[in-house]
């Protein structure tokens, strides 16, 4: 019975266990601290000034005190086209 | 104090393309460190030609396979269509279609936005640029190969594995390592002190290909043992391959536009361990019925079941970072794809579980659910999220801004009508066969009579693909040849950095008006 997919079933295991491993590895080297820190490593500091036309002014406001003064969001800045909201 | 997560010593970054006095005058401009500013130009500089050349190649691929997946399709329904030749019968199209498809276009634009995103996600610049375009060659090359011996009548039959392996398979099994050494080198300099979740997903991707590959492509396995890795294999490919990049693209485009963190980045880890401990063991559900030992069968679908941890994770992490933001959608087409892509993902998921069951499996198993099934991971997944990454990725490559919002409108509105309708017609069909096939008092022929409605739903959906596709893959060509005339506005900022004035940020400030309303 084993032996019919044996293959399937080591392969298995390894790819069952090996991550188990790895996030041990990882959490005793520390790959797992400072969890708010890591969720903030995409941004720069343009990124949270950039003044984005779907919030209100409250949230804006709110950006431009924690961040300074707005940016204006540059042609095709959310992948778009048209100056940087769909026209 | 030295830790573990300190990165290497920096190697010079002050050469390369850009000019030291224009990174000084941005970086000054912006009140950054010049080495930041130098860091992240470069890290784009460094993947751009190979990013582009894998673009420009999965939407020829994209193209290629769309037209033998609307082949196939008509054939279901005119099965006198195109029979005098043998390269154009059902059986060699369909697979060409799959083919092409998988390895050609998602694998391609995927890759792709990988080896843009992980260089600016560790800091760094690409490492080993040469490899990567020599690989990406490679396995460009082993798709072409696959495609033309499927169309030949070469085929190694295994779902997912048709191309053969002793043609296809060292093309695509250098070019892949080749891209992954690319990849690991560029992890292993990186200057970031942390790894965002989405490192791990693109690692894990490169690490799980080639373990699933050549499992499913041993060649010493036959019969039942080939099943079970044929499965092995054309499950994990969608959950370790393709969804391990996607998801990862996910977690860095949605935060990215959004301009706030992820909901829980801790749910975000949770979300990317459990799938990786928990997808291996799913494959096997494919094979509900069939001639495997039972307890194989049952660990399996416990597994499947189990996959509701990763994904609810994931859904309502990125859901949450989404909502009181959907407003955002209509500015940003990249966010109304991976948005959308997302959703998918859970919704795929979740029916996969439920599919996984044996009480739905026999009713399912065998009918054109499972095809309905795999394109919304393979479309409403998978190439949504391809398509917001390229949107989002191209501009900041050549330059400048895409031409046509138009274009993009008439893409975007084409591809979810098409993939709504195909997804529909074809679940629809797949219960009223399943239905029948299991009815004693019908004959055959009435479970093949019960969905041709669906059948003719789901070709006009594949139009409707179509047609989008060609307007995307136009859109792409006059983006990326756009004449001299039309790059009269300033190249666009994250390629050679705009120089923020000081009129230009006075004059981006919010009025008195709206601060005082605020």
């Amino acid at each position: 019975m084993l032996p019919t997919s044996l293959a399937v079933v080591l392969a298995t295991a390894a790819m069952t266990l090996v991550p188990v491993l790895v996030l041990a590895w990882g959490w005793r080297r520390g790959f797992f601290r400072d969890l708010d820190a890591q969720s903030r490593v995409i941004f720069e500091p343009r990124d949270w000034r950039v003044e984005r036309p779907w919030e209100s002014p409250a949230e804006r406001l709110t950006r431009e005190v924690a961040y300074g003064a707005p940016l204006a969001p540059r042609p095709g800045e959310w992948g778009g086209a048209e100056g940087g909201g769909e026209r | 104090m030295s830790s573990p997560l300190t990165p290497p010593p920096e190697a010079p970054l002050r050469t390369g393309a850009l000019a030291d006095a224009e990174i000084d005058a941005v970086a000054a401009a912006r009140g950054l460190a010049p080495e930041d500013v130098a860091i992240r130009a470069r890290a784009d500089a460094s993947s751009r030609r190979t990013v582009l050349a894998l673009y420009a190649l999965a939407i020829v691929w994209l193209l290629i396979g769309t037209i033998f997946g609307d082949l196939a399709s008509f054939k279901l329904h005119w099965p006198d269509l195109l029979t005098q030749q043998a390269w154009l019968t059902f059986g060699r199209v369909r697979t060409a279609h799959l083919h092409a498809v998988n390895y050609g276009w998602a694998s391609l634009a995927l890759i792709g936005t990988c080896l843009w995103l992980l260089p600016r996600l560790v800091h760094t610049e690409l490492q080993g640029a040469r490899f990567a375009t020599f690989g990406a060659t490679l396995w460009a090359i082993g798709v072409a190969i696959g495609a033309v011996a499927v169309l030949a009548g070469y085929n190694d039959g295994m779902e997912w594995l048709e191309a053969p392996r002793y043609m296809a398979g060292p093309f695509l099994v250098v070019g892949g390592g080749l891209l992954g050494l690319s990849m690991f080198r560029t992890a292993a300099a990186r200057r970031a002190e942390h790894l965002y979740v989405s490192v791990w997903y693109i690692l894990g991707a490169f690490i799980w290909f080639p373990m699933l590959y050549v499992v499913g492509k041993w060649p010493t396995l036959s019969g039942v043992e080939s099943a079970a890795a044929n499965w092995f294999f054309a499950h994990n490919v969608l959950g370790f391959w393709l969804t391990a990049m996607s998801v990862g693209l996910a977690y860095y485009f949605i935060p990215k536009v959004l301009g706030r963190p992820i909901y829980s980045y801790a749910l975000s880890v949770v979300g990317f361990w459990s799938l990786a401990m928990f997808y291996s063991l799913n494959g096997m559900h494919h094979l509900v019925g069939g001639p495997l030992p039972t307890w194989m069968i049952t660990t399996s679908i416990v597994a499947s079941i189990f996959m509701f941890i990763p994904v609810v994770a994931t859904g309502i992490n990125l859901h949450m970072t989404v909502v009181g933001r959907f407003g955002a959608l209509r500015y940003s087409p990249t966010l109304r794809f991976v948005v959308l892509g997302a959703v998918a993902y859970t919704a795929v998921s979740l029916q996969g579980s439920f599919t996984a069951l044996r009480e739905v499996n026999r009713i399912t198993h065998f009918t054109h659910w499972t095809v309905a099934h795999s394109h919304v991971g393979g479309y409403a997944f998978v190439s949504f999220l391809a398509f917001g990454a390229i949107y989002y990725v191209v501009p900041r490559l050549v330059g400048h801004e895409w031409p046509s919002a138009r274009l993009i409108r008439w893409h975007f509105g084409l591809v979810l009508a098409g993939i709504t309708l195909y997804i529909a017609s074809l679940t629809w069909a797949g219960v009223a066969q399943g239905l029948a096939l299991l009815d004693p008092q019908l004959p055959f022929q009435v479970s093949v009579e019960r969905t041709l409605p669906g059948l003719y739903g789901r070709s006009l959906g594949g139009v409707l693909l179509t047609l989008g596709h060609l307007v995307f893959a136009y859109h792409f060509w006059i983006m990326v040849r756009r004449p001299a005339a039309w790059r009269a506005r300033p190249p666009f900022h994250e390629v050679q950095p705009i120089l923020y004035t000081a009129e230009a940020e006075a004059a981006s400030r919010p009025s008195a008006r709206e601060v005082g309303a605020a």
